[in-house]
């Protein structure tokens, strides 16, 4: 049986932190919850309506208390232990239910809230993830389950932009589960076998997972033209903006092996080093650029490059370095307005001036 | 359970290996284990990672109730399943019969409503190194029930580089350098699945310092 509580007026009934395992009813009087906001750090003070529970949250999540729960006028409490709320509360589920809708705009309200802060940073949109989620299976030759997500891609977004790739993907998916079974069967979409098991129109970039990895550049040579340089080099790009930038690397390093093409060897040079900054390697990155500086002084990168080893040294935690490539992307002759030197400009503003 | 006899017409079956709901996919039901095994996975970066294994008579799905949102995770079969699927829509019916189930959800919802909180706390942090300190003292503290054996202030943690991008909201190449940061100041080690943390207080008094008052 719950037990009545009396408290003075300026007491606490629970401090906030405390681990409490008790469930309160306001039967009389007037008790506060006071906390602060977590975004602004403001005072917030709740006032408890007769009647009303309060500790329901940190009792039954068993974690500790949010607020400080302080008595404003004498008050009379009615105090549960959990299991003492919990078989009240299944005798009175309408209280359950109430409880439920509350619980969940708070749910809601606190997810929007963290969903807003991660908008900045990483939030993938629903779709391109849906979509990737599907080609993450399919890789891996998990084709019933690629099936299952190409599908609902298609029912979601029948008209969306990877809506054609899904179609070929799901197509993909069905026949190698039907030829080889789960988990068999050539590599649907990394390395060369992609070309056997289905009817791939000819240039889609979404070939792109594929090729660029694993696959030796020497056994593509004999057969291969200038335009599936550009194709590869242009594959590396998007897996660069997709953030993966391990595989964009590979694909950088096969068509700088290659060493078919001059202009796509010389971009790629560039690009691998852009790869290796942002897989934070700052030295080898550092390294990179260097020996490109030395062998080919004229390379149309060379802003950008000075301006990425100003970035690697400044992540380094060495600014006077970091500073001196800056300004050496200032002193370079040519376009005012190149992005590498409004890059430099800013940085070294935000370094605290030249 | 046997008075859910009465909701065989919510009741569905996969087969092992068959997804319930995909990552990304718009949800609007949730499930209740009444048979085998699920599993709960993410796929981060280039690997399917395990979040959970659920089993009778737990609840999966339930963040359908936020309108729109799409789901957080993958839900697959891991045995021949069975579940109750409900909705917005049809909960209540299942609720009013079954007390049990809806404290259930009471607790879970509590629960989550603790951990978003905490997560949006980490994220309110304006200073980075701030927020991976509190992505630190947040598995701290969910994982120091069961984290075993801690030498003084000295404290490990499991969670790898991208456990901690995603608790701060970073990317993996920012949270890796502040990580090798922590690391070169000794105040950290690293390893590929775990952190040790050298001194927890000292964190502590860094959030702190760093939270807004």
């Amino acid at each position: 049986m719950p037990k009545v509580g009396l408290y003075r007026a300026n007491s606490v009934i629970y401090f906030q932190g405390d681990l409490g395992d008790k469930i309160f009813v306001l039967q009389r009087g007037r008790v506060s919850l006071n906390y602060s906001d977590i975004e602004t750090g403001k005072d917030i003070r709740e006032v408890i309506q007769t009647g009303e529970f309060f500790g329901v949250k940190s009792a039954l999540g068993r974690y500790p208390r949010e607020e400080n729960a302080v008595v404003l006028e004498d008050a009379s409490v009615l105090v549960f232990t959990v299991p003492e709320y919990e078989e009240f509360a299944a005798k009175n589920i309408r209280i359950i239910l109430k409880m439920l809708k509350v619980f969940s705009n708070q749910l809601r309200r606190v997810h929007r809230q963290v969903e807003n802060l991660m908008e900045n940073s990483q939030s993938v949109n629903p779709e391109t993830g849906l979509f990737k989620t599907g080609e993450y299976y399919l890789r891996n030759r998990m084709y019933s389950q690629a099936k299952y997500v190409m599908g609902r891609y298609l029912t979601y977004y029948p008209a969306g932009r990877m809506a054609e790739q899904a179609g070929r993907y799901l197509e993909a998916a069905e026949t190698a589960l039907m030829r080889y079974g789960d988990g068999k069967g050539p590599a649907p979409l990394a390395g060369s076998p992609i070309r056997k098991n289905s009817q791939k129109s000819e240039t889609q970039e979404d070939e792109a997972p594929a090729k660029a990895p694993s696959v030796p550049a020497s056994a593509q040579k004999p057969t291969r033209d200038d335009g599936d340089y550009a194709k590869d080099y242009y594959n590396a790009v998007s897996l660069f903006s997709q953030g993966k930038f391990q595989e964009a690397l590979k694909g950088f390093k096969a068509i700088i092996e290659a060493n078919a093409d001059p202009e796509y060897s010389s971009k790629s040079l560039f690009d691998l080093g852009r790869c290796l900054f942002a897989l934070s390697q700052w030295d080898l990155s550092i390294q990179h650029f260097t020996r490109i500086i030395q062998t080919t002084p004229k390379h149309p990168d060379i802003a950008d490059m000075l301006y990425i080893m100003g970035q690697a040294w400044e992540k380094k935690g060495d600014a006077e370095k970091a500073k001196g490539f800056f300004k050496k992307v200032l002193t370079m002759t040519g376009d005012d307005d190149s992005s590498a030197r409004i890059k430099a400009k800013k940085a070294l503003n935000a370094m605290g001036g030249a | 359970m046997s008075d859910l006899a009465a909701f065989s017409r919510f009741a569905r079956t996969f087969q092992s290996g068959e997804i319930i709901f995909s990552e990304y996919e718009p949800g609007d039901s949730f499930y209740l284990i009444q048979a085998g095994r699920v599993r709960i996975t993410k796929i981060v970066g280039e690997i399917e990672k395990n979040i959970d294994i659920l089993q009778p008579p737990e609840i999966f799905g339930e963040m359908a109730i936020l309108e729109g949102a799409p789901r957080s995770a993958t839900a697959i079969a891991m045995d021949t399943v069975k579940v109750l699927e409900f909705n917005r829509a049809n909960f209540e019916i299942l609720m009013m019969g079954n007390p049990q189930i809806a404290l259930r959800l009471l607790r879970l919802f509590a629960k989550r409503i603790y951990d978003q909180k905490r997560r949006f706390m980490i994220l309110t942090l304006e200073d980075p190194q701030a927020k991976v300190a509190d992505v630190f003292l947040m598995l701290f503290e969910t994982q120091g029930a069961q984290a075993g054996e801690q030498d003084g202030d000295r404290r490990e943690i499991k969670a790898t580089v991208d456990d901690v991008a995603h608790w701060a909201g970073m990317t993996v190449a920012e949270a890796q350098n502040i990580l090798g940061h922590f690391s070169n100041q000794r105040r950290v080690e690293l390893y590929q699945d775990r952190i040790v943390v050298k001194n927890i207080n000292d964190f502590t008094r860094f959030v702190n310092s760093r939270r807004k008052k």
